[in-house]
């Protein structure tokens, strides 16, 4: 494990903000750290990055301490500084050798070129948000901790970072948190489930979906749809049947190998007007939303 | 780019060098214009059958009104300097950015104290030098080595002034809040020497001493002031860099 923690606790004052938190994620992953607002993800960073001091507990971080790099949520920078003077002052701290152009590529990766020479002062909240990114990423960190790395970038700019995150499994351990479960789903492979302090779930982003999410199909048949709808609830194996509107069904199954097996069968023995058909895809949001309630 | 290239920076490009020798050359030009035509400035306001006599000004004169607005609008441009320089937790997401990647709070607190003296000390010999030219000029040539003494024990102050600022800013949240509790307690230590016969042991002892020293003092009367104030800067650093690394973010 490249992070791991045994009990950590943090509180302040009366307020506990994490309860016996015990982390591990595997090196050279990329592990979604999700949760409602305040549910302790920011603590968790920010003792990670060694900004603040458990109240209880141990954490260990198989990575040297300059080799770990943190973006907070709202990256700012001392406004009359240019963004190559940021990104040039992180690898200048850090004490990364690299190539003489390593400060150009991450600002050209960071779609900053242009603004390169300008006051940080002058960037929209976007530009901040990637010039944050390329400081963190200019000294090839062994360990990134990411708190909410795309929210305040617009479609292009998330998909830009999704890719790096991408890129970077494998290279680094990436622990990030944020509120787009959609875009934890997609590029994590580790999902820890963080509320009120405690970790609900950790493990395997896989088997959090496949483990939790209740099977079920999505289908779309034209008028007539009660008669449909009825002989599906008459189902033994079916466990409800929701109607959307516009010949919108979800059909919540026991078992997604009973469906594929019957489903089709019982919809043609109605003269069900089929348009489309398919598995209900797992998504993580519903899975957090159970969780969490 | 590094941390003392930042801090120089930080004092170009927001003018605060320029604030802090404009400040100090401001008084040092018009410090012994004062000394030297405060008669006939007040004689022209005086009131009708009203006469005062001034002493006929003398170059030290020149130097006490230079000294005497420095030691206070000076010291306060100083402290707001080195409170917006030292005070770095203020902007959070900064201060992460810069403690998430330094070998502890000393590598910050370091370059932003010396580069602050670097400044408060530009400003205090481009006003002294301002100072002893108007006064040579306008009232008379001034003793060499006591006015450079008195320049250095004078940078000496603002260099402890500057180390209580950054203890400040270790427990203060705020740039003012830094600012005025520094001050405030630069204004105590004066008060006290001013009421005890501590005086001549304590930092703010030194503020003076240009004045006292070209008026014929001798530099060893400042000598008790020169050790605490060496000693309390060291003190006032050390504590800004252990309770500052205490801090949390």
């Amino acid at each position: 494990m490249m992070i791991r923690t045994d009990g950590l606790t943090k509180r302040y004052g009366g307020r506990t903000a994490l309860d016996g938190v015990d982390l591990a994620v595997p090196e050279g992953s990329v592990y979604g750290l999700v949760g409602p607002n305040g549910a302790g993800k920011t603590t968790l960073l920010a003792l990670l990055a060694g900004l603040r001091r458990p109240t209880a507990g141990h954490m260990t971080i198989s990575a040297p301490r300059q080799h770990v790099a943190i973006l907070p949520d709202t990256p700012q920078f001392d406004p009359w500084l240019t963004g190559r003077e940021v990104v040039s002052l992180a690898r200048k701290l850090v004490g990364s050798p690299g190539p003489a152009g390593r400060v150009d590529e991450v600002l050209g990766d960071a779609g900053l070129t242009e603004a390169a020479d300008r006051r940080v002062g002058g960037y929209s909240r976007g530009m901040l948000q990637r010039l944050g990114i390329a400081a963190t990423v200019v000294g090839a960190p062994e360990v990134l901790l990411l708190d909410e790395p795309a929210s305040a970038l617009d479609p292009a700019g998330r998909r830009e970072v999704l890719d790096l995150l991408t890129r970077l499994r494998g290279r680094a351990t990436v622990l990030l948190s944020s509120h787009i479960l959609a875009d934890v789903q997609e590029v994590s492979d580790t999902v820890g489930v963080l509320r009120a302090g405690r970790l609900l779930y950790q493990g395997m982003l896989e088997d959090l979906l496949v483990g939790r999410a209740v099977p079920a199909y999505r289908v779309v048949v034209r008028p007539p749809v009660e008669p449909v709808v009825e002989r599906l609830r008459a189902q033994e194996w079916i466990t409800g049947v929701d109607h959307g509107g516009d010949g919108r069904l979800r059909v919540g199954v026991r078992s997604l190998v009973e469906a594929e097996a019957r489903l089709a069968r019982v919809l043609a023995d109605c003269e069900a007007r089929v348009v489309s058909l398919a598995p209900e895809e797992p998504d993580l949001e519903d899975v957090f939303l159970e969780l969490t309630s | 780019m590094s941390l003392w290239r930042l801090e120089w920076l930080r004092l170009v490009r927001t003018h605060r060098l320029l604030v802090l020798v404009g400040t100090y050359l401001f008084f040092g030009f018009t410090g012994p214009l004062t000394a030297r035509y405060l008669s006939q400035i007040l004689g022209r306001l005086g009131t009708e059958g009203v006469t005062v006599e001034f002493p006929v000004p003398v170059p030290a004169d020149g130097i006490a009104q230079f000294v005497g607005n420095a030691s206070q609008i000076g010291l306060l441009v100083v402290v707001l300097v080195a409170a917006s320089a030292l005070a770095f937790d203020a902007r959070r997401e900064m201060a992460v950015f810069l403690r998430t990647r330094v070998h502890g709070v000393r590598a910050i607190v370091i370059p932003a104290y010396v580069m602050t003296v670097v400044g408060a000390v530009a400003g205090l010999v481009a006003g002294s030098l301002a100072a002893w030219y108007e006064t040579t000029v306008l009232l008379g040539g001034l003793p060499a080595i006591a006015t450079l003494t008195g320049v250095a024990l004078g940078a000496l102050f603002l260099a402890f002034a500057v180390a209580v600022t950054a203890a400040v800013a270790s427990v203060m949240r705020g740039v003012a809040a830094t600012a005025g509790v520094a001050l405030a307690g630069l204004l105590g230590l004066a008060v006290l020497g001013g009421l005890t016969p501590l005086g001549r042991w304590l930092p703010t002892h030194l503020a003076g001493a240009m004045t006292e020293l070209v008026r014929g003092a001798p530099a060893a009367d400042f000598g008790p002031a020169t050790l605490t104030s060496l000693v309390g800067t060291a003190a006032a650093l050390t504590a800004a860099v252990v309770l500052g690394a205490r801090r949390e973010v």
